[in-house]
C-alpha cells in the first residue's frame, strides 16, 4: 500500500516536473533566407545564432530556446506583419527577432506593441525603428552612429572641404545628412552633395566631375555587392586617389565583400562598428567557433549584429527564467553590457538603442593574401545621433 | 428559377469561404486580411486583362496610389476608415483615369510598356518626396479610428480580415452586375475584335477608358485597405515585381472570369505562405516549378481547370 502509494506520489512529482525541464521558449526570426539579400544578411543571421547557441549552450538549465525562421524577401510590410502575427498567435513566439528593412520593422512594431513582445532587431538601420514599439531593442547600428564619427575623424585628418556621394535610397541619404550636419559644424565646407540612383553600375561620370571640384576627400555610402566593386574600381581607374581625392567611407569594405574587392581596396579608409580583425579572446572564439560551423562564412558585421542580438535574447529570457515578462525582459537587457566580438557595447536604457564604439580602419593585405579592415583608430561608445532628429 | 438560385449561391461563396478560412486559420487573420486584399487587386487587374485583354505590367500605379492617398488622408485629414476607403479609390481612379487618356491609344507592346513607364515614374516621385511619403523608408505613423465608429482594428488582424472580406464581396457582387452588363459585354466584344465594335459605332477608346478608371478605383479601394490595416505604406505598393505578381496569380487562377482572379490569389498566396514556412531556404524551387506545372497542365488557369473537372464529372463534354 505505502509503495503503490510512494510510487504514485513518484510519478504525479514526475509528471508535475516534466514542463519544467522541458520548458521552451520560442523566438521568430524574420528575414531574408532565401533571395537576393539572403547572401548578405539571412545567412550571416542564421550563422551568428547559431554560433552563439554554439558557444553558449541553453540560456539556463530547464530552459531551450527554440528558433523558427521566417524567410521575408525584401521590404513588403503587409506581409511582414502577417508574420508577425502569425508567429505571435499562431507558434506562440515569446520574442521576434531580425528584420532587415525598416519598412518591415515598422510594420511588426504594431504587433510588437499590442501584444507585447520583446523584440531584437538585427539590421533595419532607420534611426526611428526603435521608437516605434516600446519593446524594441537593436543591435545592429543607425548610419548616423558610423557617419558622425567618420565626419569627426575627416576633420582631425585635416581635410576641410568635401564632396559626398550616396546611393539614393533610405541609408544612403541618413549617412548624408548625419556627415554633412557633422563635418559642416566642425568647420568643414561640403562642395556638393551628390545622390546616385541605386541602379547604377557607371560611376565615371559622377567620379569624373568630382575631380573637376578637387575636394580633400570623397565621402560614400553604397549597398551591398556590385555598386561597391564598380564604385572603388572607377575610384582607381579615374585617378582620384592620385589626384589626392581621399577615401571617406563607412560599410563599402566589410566582410561579405571584402575578398571580392580585391587589390582596388588596400589602402581605403572606413569608419564602422565591426572588423574582422578587431583583436580580443571574445571575437577570435567568436571566429574559431563560426569557422568550426560553417568553413567558407565570412565574419560579418550582420553576422555579429546577430550574434549578440542573440546574447540580448539569452539575457531576457534568463532574466524572466523563461516565463513570458516582457516588461521584465526589456528592464533586464535596457542598460545591460556586455564584451561583444566587435567591442564593447551596450543598451543605452532610454532609447533601447545599441551604444558601441566605431572603429576607424584601413584595408590591408596579409601575407596569405586576404584583405583586412585594421583598426587604427576608436571612437567610444557612439550613441545613435540620428535619435534627436 | 435555377439562375436565381445559382446568382444566390454564387453570392454566398466568398462570405461562407471567408467563414470558413477564418475557422480554419483562426490565428491567421492578418495573413487573412493581406489575401482578401491581394483578391481584390488581381480581381481589379482581371477587369483590364481578362476582360478588357490588355496585358498590363503597371497595375501597382493604382495599388499604390490608393495606399499613399489612404494613409495620407489618415496621417493628415481624419482617420476615419470608410472615408478613407473611398480616398484610396478616388486616388486610383484618378491616377487610372489621366494614364488611360494616354494608354489607351496604344496596344500591345507598346502598351505594356507604357504601363511599366507610368509604374516607375510614380515610384520614382514617392521616392523622391522623402518629407511627404517616407521615402523607401516607409509611411508609418497610421493609427486609424475604429470602424463605423464602433469596431477597433486589433493587432490579431479579425477586423482587418472581415473588413477587407466584406469590401471584397460587395466589389465581387458590383462586378457580377457589371460584366454582364451592356457596358461588361460591350468590353469583352471590343477585346474579341475591336474593329468590328467601331464599325458597329461603339466608342473603343471611351469604353477602354472607362473600363480602366472603375478597374483602378477598385485597385486604390485595395491599396488603402492595406494601408489602413497594415499601417505602413512601402514602395512595394508602387513596384512592378508587385504588378508581376498579381499578374501571375491571374493567369494561375484564370484570367477572364472573377472566380478565377479570387481562386488564383487564394492558392498563389497559400502556396507562397506554406512553401516558405516549409523551408525559408529553398521554397522559391517549388513554388517555381508549381508554377510551370499548372501553366503545363492547365492553360485554362485553376478555374479553368477545376470546371473541366466537374464538367467530365458530371458526364459533359468540356465547354
Amino acid at each position: 500500500m505505502t509503495t503503490k502509494r510512494l510510487l504514485a506520489a513518484t510519478l504525479v512529482a514526475a509528471l508535475t516536473c516534466l514542463p519544467a525541464l522541458a520548458e521552451t521558449v520560442k523566438v521568430g526570426v524574420v528575414g531574408p533566407f532565401s533571395g537576393p539579400f539572403s547572401g548578405s544578411f539571412g545567412e550571416p543571421f542564421r550563422q551568428g545564432i547559431e554560433t552563439y547557441v554554439a558557444m553558449n549552450g541553453q540560456p539556463a538549465d530547464g530552459i531551450e530556446v527554440e528558433f523558427i525562421y521566417r524567410d521575408l524577401q525584401s521590404p513588403d510590410p503587409g506581409r511582414a506583419r502577417a508574420l508577425a502575427q502569425e508567429l505571435v498567435a499562431r507558434d506562440g513566439v515569446q520574442y521576434l527577432a531580425g528584420f532587415v528593412f525598416t519598412p518591415n520593422a515598422i510594420a511588426a512594431a504594431g504587433i510588437s506593441a499590442q501584444a507585447k513582445i520583446p523584440t531584437v532587431i538585427f539590421n533595419a538601420s532607420a534611426s526611428a525603428v526603435v521608437s516605434q514599439s516600446p519593446y524594441y531593442v537593436r543591435t545592429s547600428n543607425t548610419l548616423p552612429q558610423v557617419s558622425v564619427p567618420t565626419a569627426q575623424n575627416a576633420l582631425d585628418k585635416g581635410y576641410t572641404t568635401v564632396v559626398t556621394a550616396v546611393s539614393d535610397y533610405g541609408p544612403g541619404v541618413d549617412a548624408e545628412t548625419s556627415f554633412v550636419k557633422a563635418f559642416t559644424e566642425g568647420g568643414g565646407e561640403v562642395l556638393e552633395s551628390i545622390r546616385m540612383p541605386l541602379s547604377t553600375t557607371d560611376f565615371g561620370p559622377y567620379l569624373q566631375s568630382i575631380q573637376l571640384k578637387k575636394p580633400d576627400a570623397l565621402f560614400v555610402f553604397l549597398p551591398y555587392g556590385p555598386p561597391t566593386f564598380s564604385f572603388v574600381n572607377a575610384y582607381r581607374d579615374n585617378g582620384l586617389d592620385d589626384a589626392g581625392i581621399a577615401f571617406v567611407g563607412t560599410s563599402e569594405t566589410q566582410e561579405v565583400d571584402l575578398q571580392s574587392l580585391g587589390e582596388a581596396a588596400i589602402g581605403l579608409e572606413t569608419g564602422y562598428f565591426y572588423s574582422a580583425a578587431h583583436e580580443s579572446a571574445e571575437n577570435d572564439a567568436f571566429k574559431a567557433k563560426l569557422a568550426e560551423l560553417y568553413p567558407d562564412a565570412e565574419p560579418n558585421p550582420a553576422t555579429v549584429s546577430a550574434f549578440d542580438g542573440t546574447h540580448a535574447l539569452y539575457e531576457m529570457i534568463r532574466a524572466t527564467g523563461g516565463e513570458a515578462d516582457p516588461d521584465g525582459a526589456i528592464a533586464a537587457i535596457a542598460g545591460a553590457s556586455w564584451e561583444s566580438p566587435r567591442g564593447p557595447i551596450s543598451i543605452d536604457p532610454k532609447t533601447r538603442d545599441i551604444v558601441q564604439n566605431v572603429y576607424i580602419r584601413v584595408v590591408e593585405q596579409e601575407e596569405n593574401g586576404r584583405l583586412v579592415n585594421r583598426e587604427i583608430k576608436t571612437f567610444e561608445a557612439q550613441p545613435d545621433y540620428g535619435a534627436a532628429q | 428559377m435555377t439562375n436565381l438560385h445559382r446568382s444566390i449561391g454564387a453570392a454566398a461563396v466568398i462570405p461562407l469561404a471567408a467563414v470558413a478560412l477564418a475557422l480554419i486559420f483562426p490565428n491567421q487573420q492578418a495573413f487573412l486580411a493581406q489575401i482578401a486584399i491581394t483578391a481584390l487587386v488581381v480581381l481589379s487587374l482581371d477587369l483590364v486583362v481578362g476582360f478588357a485583354g490588355l496585358a498590363t505590367l503597371g497595375h501597382a500605379a493604382m495599388y499604390g496610389a490608393g495606399a499613399y492617398g489612404a494613409a495620407l488622408y489618415a496621417l493628415h485629414v481624419w482617420a476615419e476608415p470608410l472615408t478613407g476607403l473611398i480616398v484610396g479609390g478616388l486616388a486610383g481612379a484618378t491616377i487610372a483615369f489621366l494614364s488611360a487618356l494616354m494608354l489607351m491609344r496604344s496596344h500591345g507592346l507598346t502598351f505594356l510598356m507604357m504601363t511599366v513607364a507610368i509604374t516607375q515614374i510614380l515610384y520614382e516621385i514617392v521616392n523622391k518626396s522623402r518629407a511627404v511619403t517616407g521615402g523607401d523608408d516607409g509611411l508609418y505613423g497610421i493609427v486609424m479610428k475604429p470602424l463605423l465608429g464602433v469596431f477597433e482594428f486589433d493587432f490579431y488582424g479579425r477586423l482587418a480580415f472581415w473588413y477587407a472580406a466584406v469590401v471584397l464581396w460587395l466589389v465581387f457582387l458590383l462586378l457580377r452586375h457589371i460584366v454582364a452588363s451592356p457596358f461588361g459585354l460591350t468590353v469583352r466584344a471590343v477585346r474579341d475584335d475591336g474593329d468590328r465594335v467601331a464599325t458597329l459605332g461603339g466608342n473603343i477608346f471611351g469604353h477602354r477608358v472607362a473600363l480602366y478608371t472603375l478597374s483602378g478605383a477598385i485597385a486604390g479601394l485595395a491599396g488603402a485597405l492595406s494601408a489602413q490595416t497594415v499601417q505602413v505604406v512601402g514602395l512595394h505598393s508602387l513596384s512592378v515585381t508587385f504588378s508581376a505578381d498579381i499578374l501571375v496569380m491571374l493567369v494561375m487562377g484564370g484570367a477572364g472570369r472573377l472566380w478565377g482572379g479570387l481562386l488564383g490569389a487564394l492558392v498563389f498566396m497559400m502556396i507562397h505562405h506554406y512553401a516558405a514556412e516549409i523551408d525559408p531556404v529553398r521554397w522559391m524551387l517549388f513554388v517555381g516549378a508549381i508554377l510551370v506545372a499548372i501553366v503545363l497542365f492547365l492553360p485554362k488557369g485553376l478555374f479553368g481547370g477545376l470546371e473541366a473537372l466537374v464538367n467530365r464529372l458530371r458526364g459533359r463534354a468540356p465547354a
